[in-house]
């Protein structure tokens, strides 16, 4: 299983760069055109998909993790609170998804890349909700500079937040996605915490949330390491100059265009269980 | 301060794992071995756990009772994953 021809390690490698651009890009992490492309396109089993995800999942937020706890974005005592609720549900999703045929894999996967499109969607006329000022932050809470000022907000509604960790924990652990499509705005709109915090904690906590389901998919053998090590290897140069080019290009206009895309590819996924 | 402390260890952590473990896979994949792309998985996959660990670690000794006990129960999560996974091998 680890021999790997050179040239489709170059395809993977590259496949890697490409999702992982476009997934930093947006802000959805790069699993979200992977685990598509690979299955449908290279013909590789669902799960070992879904294992390639998690693992560069954790090898791009742990690099933009190192460099957004330079900026100071990450709230590591929300990061821990809620990690309790993602952890939980990305062993349970790494478990369950031994217990599902390839065809519902399939219809669940497809399933959740249509919802996620139409929330983006929803979301896309939206303005961020802008935290408080000047409340005390409390145990949770923090400050966060734009530009020359610091503002202060407070977590509100935390068994919210948590729950909606739990399902991005399961779906995490079940189709190697990071789920920050759900948190980051739950812990907006909901919970108060501003925009760029959420998203950098959200990404902080998709690494351990990985780690939570990838032992049980590498000891059930659904890991091709040729695969898996190509990919992280492309994913990271790739997500990187996407977070990078993320605050030089408007994006909103792609993320509409992205939306379609993931209805699509969400639909062609759930019409492959058939 | 503290909270600095800590994120500088974060990220002493996050960037060592990430270090080591894509060398070992880049000299996987080029040279062709099964044993290092195995190890630089494996060390990529141990990465987020460290961090756990370490993060565990530092606000136990500081006496953070109630963020030690909470990333404690975390790092508990992640390490029933290893031992369900060795129960499956």
């Amino acid at each position: 299983m680890a021999h790997v021809p050179a040239q489709q390690v170059l395809l993977y490698v590259a496949t890697g760069a490409a999702t992982g651009l476009l997934g930093a890009m947006l802000g959805l992490g790069g699993g979200v055109f992977l685990v598509p492309l690979l299955t449908l396109a290279f013909g590789i089993p669902i799960r070992a998909a879904v294992a390639a995800s998690l693992i560069s999942v954790i090898a791009t937020t742990s690099a933009s993790s190192a460099v957004n706890l330079d900026r100071g974005l990450i709230n590591m005592r929300l990061a821990m609170a809620l990690e309790v609720a993602t952890t939980v549900g990305g062993l349970g999703g790494g478990l369950a998804a031994a217990l599902f045929t390839t065809a519902q894999l399939f219809l669940i996967f497809g399933s959740t890349l249509a919802v996620m499109g139409i929330v983006m969607v929803l979301r896309s006329g939206r303005r961020n909700v802008i935290a408080d000022l000047g409340v005390a932050p409390g145990r949770l809470g923090g400050h966060v500079q734009e530009g020359a000022l610091t503002f202060v907000y407070r977590v509100r509604r935390l068994p919210v937040g948590l729950a909606a960790s739990l399902v991005a924990g399961a779906i995490s652990g079940l189709l190697g996605l990071g789920g920050g499509i759900i948190k980051v705005p739950v812990m907006n709109a909901f919970c108060g915490i501003p925009i760029r915090v959420a998203a950098a904690t959200s990404a902080f906590m998709i690494g351990v949330t990985a780690a939570a389901s990838v032992f049980v998919y590498y000891a059930r053998g659904d890991m091709i390491l040729g695969l898996c090590g190509a990919v992280a290897v492309g994913a990271l140069p790739g997500s990187l100059l996407g977070a990078h080019l993320s605050h030089k290009v408007d994006v909103k206009a792609l993320k509409i265009l992205l939306a379609a895309v993931l209805i699509v590819v969400g639909a062609r996924m759930a019409l492959e269980a058939r | 301060v503290t909270e600095d402390v800590l994120e500088e260890r974060i990220e002493a952590a996050l960037k060592m794992g990430l270090a080591l473990s894509t060398t070992l896979l880049l000299y996987g994949l080029v040279v062709g071995g099964g044993g290092p792309l195995r190890a630089g998985l494996l060390l990529l996959m141990a990465t987020p756990v460290v961090r756990v660990i370490v993060v565990t670690a530092f606000l136990l000794l500081r006496r953070d009772w109630l963020f030690g006990l909470i990333s404690l129960f975390v790092l508990g999560v992640l390490l029933s994953g290893v031992v369900v996974a060795l129960g499956l091998r």
